[in-house]
């Protein structure tokens, strides 16, 4: 009996349904969509960070004393120490190695040489990876100095360091020493080899004239292949850039990690800090030092608490005005039911049972609506996470669905629902059937 | 049907139905009280994200085009005043000296309280005081080049200098390897100028840009460059922060403007009987839709009321967690919350009109 009456109540009264349905159904849609986007937002806004470059820096720490004004290199220092090209690899086997999204290896060199009409080249250079596949056996990381500066401006095509031979090498030229030097993509410059120690002369080919606003574009840029092979320093890398996702850092992450229990050492370490990711690579590469960048790592971090705690404030406020909205639905929807919850009472039935029918017919639609306000608040959130933060490649059904805010999600809706209908449903019960019958209330 | 007993019907439907006018009247001062709250924070946000992005410090670059001359002497003055009152600004003179275990160091002379608003990520273990004129800051690397800190000896050209450091600078980039003097000491060592300036303007690409002509109309012999990564990444996060924030106001508004039409429309058509009584004693259709309409729209501006009030304290307890300054409340936002509110109530009150029109009193009366 109880199951008919339920069953012709959601078959008759499809309209009533249909609008409290259709309430429960946008409350949750918004509130999933919401909290979809609240919940991977920090990602989203992470990678668009590191458009501001790298994070962490690794040199050798028996290095020299930089000479540096406004990127320039006033009194350069020949030898000094090195880190190994082919130890980067290990940057693929720390704790945190799926944090790090980009690594660029740099060699300042210095070029003697002269163009194809014969001027004087005498300029800075730069060895770098610009498409690198950076293994240690598992699946390679494509990465390099391109991706770690998203504001250089290419006229042309990236070097290939494939195509570095042991007499030409493919390079790109800085915009004002292009000017200077009266050259373009598609000229070769002719570089002599410094006589005394390994260098090696070789053929650059132009491909491309970059523009980088700094002091870059009084620079060559070069594979580092090549580049090492100009200065006669194999393996040899000076400098690496490490673009890594970090946890924002709070008065724990400060904590100098020697001067910490074993236990909390270790909670250290397996959090993502800036500064335990600089301590793995640290003990990863033998012989160097890293540090976060403090201008990128920590302006990032306020940036993302920020934004991140907005979304999470006005999931929040929009949970709580859907919570409203939906039970004043819920509330009119019963009491627009007095009529018949008197006759049944008057027919015999028990308190206990019309409440039941109520709560359980409330519950069914806040389940059914839920879980479809799931589904359409997931695809609302993947569709706006699309068109906002232009993704590259496909939508995966992975990060399309997040499973934790199904139960999530269609819980608040029953918690909802019923708590709406409730103060309804007590009225109509404490109510004397026979007043509401003759229709006095 | 007179005025007056218009006015008298719609005290007596207000106040005797009171549960449901009060659900109503929640229903719609929810409604107000969400879209007050997300506009109140709309309009505020981008000068609050741009307000977030000042930690990253200077965002256009004023150099001397000939270095060794440097920039003109009132220079920062020029440049204060030219990238307007809520830019940062400091500048930096560089000298390559040597120090006392004969190794070459940068050191910069700087204006130490600029710098220490403009570059908030320094840290610093100890500013030294402004009024301390032989204070000097050490770069975390340059310091390991230094044989003795706190008794600190320099040598320019022939010209030697003693300054005391006061603490080491932790940056990550070209500053540790650096040693920050006070400005005024810096120029009477080395008799060099100031050669650089770090400007800081809030805003976006377009402020950057607008600033970028003022200062090079100003000063025509420097170099003036946006910090290009800043400019763009910037303006990047703010557009899609903006963006995003415009999706979630649109989607809470229309959650909340179908909850409460479907809460008000139910109120409508629960009073099929009273329509049907009413239009059987004579009243015409539209007396009685004008009715309907007339309540929806009185409990509508009590709901604006009431919401513009809870809003405007939303949007404030949001602000001062979030980004800890208060948003005040705007008045500008009423007229959209009021239109907004009222097209609902309207909209709820009209959209049963069909299923009414159709009802024959009588029937409904014996109750059919």
């Amino acid at each position: 009996m109880f199951f008919r009456l339920l069953m012709e109540s959601f078959r008759r009264q499809r309209r009533r349904k249909a609008l409290a349905g259709l309430a429960i159904l946008l409350g949750t849609t918004a509130v999933t969509a919401m909290l979809a986007l609240a919940t991977t937002i920090g990602d989203r806004i992470q990678q668009e960070l590191t458009s501001y470059g790298a994070n962490i820096v690794v040199y050798p720490a028996a290095d020299q004393l930089e000479v540096k004004v406004g990127g320039v290199d006033i009194k350069p220092v020949p030898g000094g120490a090195y880190l190994h090209e082919s130890d980067l690899a290990k940057l693929r086997g720390i704790f945190w190695a799926n944090n790090i999204t980009g690594v660029s290896p740099e060699l300042p060199i210095h070029i003697l040489g002269k163009t194809a009409i014969g001027a004087d080249v005498d300029a800075s250079a730069t060895g770098l990876w610009f498409d690198h596949a950076l293994s240690s056996g598992g699946a390679p990381l494509k990465t390099g100095a391109v991706g770690l500066h998203p504001w250089w401006k290419l006229a042309g095509a990236w070097p290939q360091e494939q195509h570095t031979t042991a007499q030409n090498a493919e390079a790109v030229i800085g915009a004002t020493l292009a000017e200077r030097l009266k050259v373009k993509a598609g000229d070769e410059i002719q570089v002599a080899g410094q006589p005394g120690n390994a260098s090696q002369a070789l053929t650059l080919h132009l491909t491309g004239v970059v523009s980088t606003g700094d002091a870059i574009e009084n620079q060559i840029l070069l594979p580092l292949n090549a580049a090492q092979t100009i200065a006669g320093t194999p393996n040899a890398v000076r400098r690496v850039e490490v673009s890594a996702r970090t946890k924002p850092e709070d008065a724990f992450g400060r904590k100098d990690p020697d001067t910490l229990s074993a236990k909390q050492r270790e909670i250290w370490y397996c959090r993502p800090y800036a500064n335990s990711i600089a301590y793995q690579i640290r003990e990863a590469l033998p012989g160097s030092r890293a540090e976060q960048i403090r201008r990128v790592e920590q302006s990032e971090g306020t940036v993302l608490k920020r934004i991140s705690g907005l979304m999470w404030l006005i999931s929040a406020a929009a949970l709580l005005a859907a919570a409203f909205a939906v039970s004043a639905a819920m509330a009119t929807a019963i009491l627009e039911r007095q009529t018949e919850i008197g006759l049944m009472r008057s027919l015999g039935a028990s308190k206990t049972t019309v409440a039941m029918l109520f709560y359980a017919e409330a519950g069914l639609l806040a389940i059914f609506a839920g879980g479809l306000g799931y589904l359409a608040g997931s695809g609302l959130a993947a569709w706006l996470g699309a068109r906002i933060f232009a993704t590259d490649g496909g939508v995966r059904l992975g990060s399309l669905l997040i499973p934790v805010l199904f139960p999530v999600v269609v819980t608040l809706a029953l918690v909802v629902a019923i708590a709406g209908s409730t103060p309804a449903i007590r009225r109509a019960l404490t109510t004397d059937p026979s007043a509401i019958l003759r229709g006095s209330v | 049907m007179s005025r007056l007993s218009m006015g008298a019907l719609l005290r007596r439907s207000l106040i005797h139905r009171r549960a449901r006018s009060f659900s109503a009247l929640i229903a719609l001062t929810v409604s107000a009280a969400v879209v007050t709250a997300l506009l109140t924070l709309y309009a505020d946000l981008d000068s609050k994200l741009h307000h977030e992005f000042r930690t990253f410090g200077a965002n256009i670059v004023v150099t001397a085009s000939d270095s060794s001359k440097g920039l003109p002497s009132d220079a920062i003055g020029t440049v204060r005043t030219a990238a307007g009152a809520d830019a940062n600004a400091a500048e930096f003179g560089y000298a390559v000296a040597t120090t006392d275990r004969g190794t070459p160091v940068v050191v910069a002379g700087t204006d130490f309280s600029a710098v220490r608003t403009l570059n908030s990520w320094w840290k610093v273990d100890a500013w030294p005081s402004t009024a301390d004129p032989s204070a000097a800051l050490l770069g975390q690397r340059a310091a390991q080049f230094v044989a003795d800190e706190h008794n600190l000896q320099l040598t320019f050209g022939d010209r030697p200098i003693t300054l005391h450091g006061t603490g080491r600078l932790h940056t990550g980039g070209d500053e540790d390897s650096r040693i920050y003097v006070p400005m005024q000491v810096f120029t009477t060592w080395t008799w060099a100028k100031p050669s650089v300036i770090e400007v800081q303007v809030p805003g976006g690409e377009a402020r950057v840009e607008s600033a970028i002509s003022r200062l090079r109309q100003a000063m025509p012999e420097a170099k003036v460059q946006p910090v290009r990564q800043l400019v763009e990444g910037e303006s990047r996060i703010v557009d899609k922060t903006h963006a995003l924030m415009y999706g979630a106001v649109l989607l809470i508004a229309l959650t909340v403007a179908v909850s409460v039409l479907a809460t008000l429309s139910a109120s409508v058509l629960e009073r099929r009987r009273d329509f049907a009584l009413m239009k059987a004693l004579g009243g015409s259709h539209s007396t009685l839709m004008a009715m309907f309409l007339l309540e929806a729209l009185i409990l509508a501006v009590g709901g604006v009321v009431a919401g513009f009030v809870i809003g405007s304290a939303a949007a404030w307890t949001i602000s001062q967690l979030d980004f800890h300054t208060a948003t005040l409340p705007r008045l500008g936002v009423m007229p959209l919350v009021l239109l907004l509110n009222l097209l609902i109530a309207a909209f709820a009150a009209l959209l049963p009109v069909r299923v009414l029109r159709r009802l024959e009193p009588a029937a409904l009366l014996k109750g059919e």
